[in-house]
């Protein structure tokens, strides 16, 4: 099998939660060795989020999110706040290619692990950091989360029902869409370093990654001082182009017409040719008028049928419609089933499961699961052994000084 | 000028996720060549919002966006002439990036296997709805199907409405995110090992890999939590209405002193029934008419400032017009001016990650086959009269 495109690449993990480390699940799918630094006292709060009781013995290593966002990653412990620990962490850089962080500021430079101070250890090392509002300016103190930074970025505002108030996106959603442009950054920065020899710091601003996510309504109201309103599942310009009920309980199919051969597909699909030519929907800007109209025309016929019945009827006429998938439905649906989408993963604490596989599908060298995720300290042996070279002498010293440790301790999450 | 200048690209996707992918590349200094249809060009460039609303090929604020800093040219791929023109332009390129149906580029004889025989190291990426293959290859898709089908729609919006589709062009902007990883990921491994490859983005994928907790809760415990919530999904994490708009507060554990002291209820830190993770999630429900009550007594800026001085997780919602007047994103110059001669100097975002050695690149829009002869010309070696040529012939 063809190496993986970002095999000869090691990677420190300082980040927690969601945005960073599904940044750096990215990089691991693709090869790269992603080693996740945590502590006894500084451990990633995602192993905590579990509905596993407390009492449970290496409850740390049952949490479904925290495994699901770490396969094919390593992890270790340094407690980075003892010297010792930091020193380590520094033998480590001089071996690493990219350090990553999400630590409020400024922790890194209390720390004493500023860009300067990793730059000493490897003159070339990589470091990203994927601070909520930046690293400078007024506000670099503070705190934002996922659904934070989709209501600072604008989103917020422009998504909602039609002539209602700002909605909620359903996931966190500022997390993901930070940690693909925190991949991203790695990505090119090693392609700067391997075209000039240089390392780089490289600042992931999640707020400002989230308004180019809508940056047409910033140029657009730059145009015409007109703010944007939500418009629930409308277009600017394609009608009919909604959410229609279906029968069940809360089934629902998505239909968008681009044009008037599309509409006369439609009709024809609703047994009702007659509309195409209906001096209300004859033509693009008569759909759009009178799309309220329309859509109660719709959900007429949506309502008798399921979302895959509808779907497929209306795909075999070339018209865009596909169900409203849940996660349940994800995980039966054919297509996903058909493209090996899913991947079984074992776990030596938490079982075996289904999950989602890698989303870049590349023809020459496909990545697979091809580990899951750390238990806690699970590869102390491997970074402070194996690549630091320290005896087994050493290492005890370092777990009664408590700079390594193999069970986290509880009371940071609580 | 940055390193990524080496970077060679040829675009020929013609929707909001192939663009953005291609946009950041150029962004990040890469030259990206923008091959439009002879005539109309590009179908993004038919979407408004326009200046005074007139319709305009060079004005549509959707498409001058998402091309900054590219290149234009036209040329028509399906004409035989058209063809040969593209495989000698592909020659001088690392990278393709194309979101035709699956299999339209092969009938033409310019499939990645036919066109990587020309060029070994060839980064081809393909951003489509579903995929390269699988039984839903050949769906018709926009934005609003793709975000149903990645799982993302179900999950938002009220539970007693129909599932919402987030604001904009949101599937599209995932998959043109994820696009643009990879590609970058792919173009490093081949500029080492001289052997490219086809990368297959299906928004679909992209989109059910980002929808945690719902998936792993599901996978691992079999249990559908991805009941829509609306705008609350706790006391603690949601949008609560205020005196000028909404705050949002998004507050895990080891924030809720701080959310305490912003919410100027110190005396909570010290009741038993919110003492920790699991007791607040007890008494939920009067957690959360706490923070109601306390968001409809206040102003959002003020708010959000006050809080952020403390260090809670408090936001409030932004409007474009509140995003242009932010004063954190003003004092770090994120918005840009970048002028335009039919569509004038308008505020563009700046660059989605700040590389130290690799400057953003701020540069327009191209003009519909603006590049023409540069390429044409000064690249391929042809002379006046054969692009006039190809010209009269609807080839460019």
């Amino acid at each position: 099998m063809e190496r993986l495109p970002l095999y000869s690449y090691r990677i420190l993990d300082l980040t927690t939660a969601w945005a960073g480390p599904y940044g750096t699940r990215l990089l691991a799918d693709m090869g790269a060795e992603v080693i996740k630094v945590e502590a006894v006292n500084h451990w990633d709060l995602l192993r905590a989020l579990t509905d596993t009781p407390p009492d449970v013995e290496l409850v740390w290593n049952k949490s479904p999110i925290f495994n699901h966002v770490n396969r094919n990653k390593y992890a270790c412990t340094l407690d980075l706040g003892q010297p010792r620990g930091r020193e380590l962490f520094l033998r480590l850089v001089a071996l690493s290619d990219v350090v990553i962080e999400s630590y409020r500021s400024p922790v890194m430079e209390n720390l004493g692990l500023s860009y300067d101070v990793l730059r000493s250890a490897r003159a070339d090392i990589i470091l990203v950091s994927t601070p909520s509002h930046g690293k400078t300016g007024p506000e670099k103190d503070f705190v934002a989360y996922g659904s934070n930074i989709e209501q600072l970025g604008g989103l917020t505002a422009i998504s909602g029902y039609l002539g209602g108030g700002p909605q909620k996106t359903g996931i966190s959603y500022g997390d993901p869409v930070s940690g693909i442009a925190a991949a991203a950054a790695v990505a090119l920065a090693l392609w700067h370093r391997r075209r000039t020899g240089e390392g780089q710091y490289v600042e992931v601003a999640q707020w400002e990654n989230m308004v180019g996510l809508i940056g047409e309504y910033v140029v657009g109201y730059s145009m015409n001082g007109r703010l944007p309103q939500p418009m629930g599942n409308r277009h600017s310009s394609m009608a009919p182009h909604g959410c229609y009920p279906c029968c069940g309980d809360d089934q629902w199919v998505t239909i968008a017409v681009e044009d008037d051969e599309q509409f006369a597909a439609l009709c024809r699909i609703m047994g009702r040719p007659e509309l195409a030519a209906d001096p209300r929907f004859a033509d693009v800007v008569s759909r759009y008028r009178n799309q309220d109209e329309l859509d109660g025309i719709v959900a007429e016929w949506t309502r008798q049928r399921t979302p895959k019945q509808a779907t497929e009827a209306l795909q075999t006429a070339g018209v865009a419609a596909a169900p409203v998938l849940g996660v349940p439905a994800l995980f039966d649906d054919r297509h996903l089933r058909a493209r090996g989408f899913w991947e079984t993963v074992s776990h030596a604490d938490a079982g075996t499961w289904d999950v989602d596989g890698v989303p870049w599908r590349m023809s020459r060298s496909p990545a697979h699961i091809r580990l899951p995720a750390p238990r806690f300290a699970e590869h102390n042996g491997y970074v402070l052994r194996g690549l630091l070279g320290l005896s087994e002498e050493e290492i005890q010293e370092l777990a009664a000084a408590g700079v390594i440790g193999d069970r986290p301790n509880p009371s940071v999450h609580e | 000028m940055t390193s990524l200048s080496a970077l060679r690209v040829l675009d020929l996707s013609d929707g909001v996720a192939g663009a953005f992918c291609t946009k950041l590349l150029a962004g990040f200094g890469a030259e990206v060549i923008k091959i439009e249809r002879p005539g109309a060009g590009d179908p993004l460039r038919r979407h408004g919002p326009f200046p005074d609303d007139l319709p305009h090929r060079e004005k549509g604020a959707l498409f001058l966006y998402l091309n900054t800093a590219k290149k234009s040219i036209t040329l028509d791929i399906a004409q035989r002439t058209g063809a040969l023109i593209f495989r000698r332009l592909v020659e001088g390129v690392e990278v393709v990036v194309e979101s035709f149906s699956p299999g339209y580029l092969a009938e033409l004889g310019l499939g990645y296997e036919s066109l990587a025989r020309i060029k070994p190291r060839l980064v081809m990426t393909s951003i489509t709805p579903f995929g390269q293959d699988g039984p839903y290859a050949g769906y018709k898709a926009a934005n609003l199907t793709a975000f149903a089908m990645g799982g993302q729609m179900a999950v938002t919006g009220e539970p007693d409405r129909e599932p919402l589709k987030n604001g904009g062009y949101q599937a599209e902007y995932q998959a043109g995110l994820h696009a643009f990883a990879a590609t970058a990921v792919a173009a490093l491994s081949a500029d080492s090992t001289e052997v490219g490859q086809h990368i297959d983005i299906a928004a679909m994928e992209c989109l059910a890999t980002m929808l945690e907790p719902y998936v792993s809760s599901w996978a691992y415990l079999k249990r559908d939590i991805g009941q829509r919530r609306g705008n609350v999904v706790s006391g603690t994490v949601g949008l609560y209405p205020c005196r000028d708009g909404h705050l949002g507060i998004h507050c895990m554990p080891r924030n809720w002193p701080a959310l305490a002291r912003a919410l100027g209820r110190e005396d909570l830190l010290a009741d038993e029934r919110f003492r920790d993770h699991y007791h607040r999630l007890q008494h939920n429900d009067e957690l959360e008419s706490i923070v109601y009550a306390w968001a409809t007594t206040q102003e959002r800026k003020a708010a959000y400032q006050r809080a952020g001085g403390l260090r809670a997780p408090v936001s409030f919602v932004h409007t474009v017009q509140d995003l242009l007047e932010a004063p954190q994103l003003r004092a770090r110059g994120f918005f840009q001016q970048i002028g335009h001669p039919a569509a004038g100097r308008q505020t563009y975002p700046g660059p989605p990650f700040r590389p130290e050695a690799m400057p953003w690149q701020a540069a327009r829009a191209p003009l519909l086959g603006e590049h023409n002869e540069e390429i044409y010309c000064e690249e391929l070696g042809l002379s006046r009269q054969e692009l006039a040529l190809l010209r009269a012939s609807g080839v460019v």
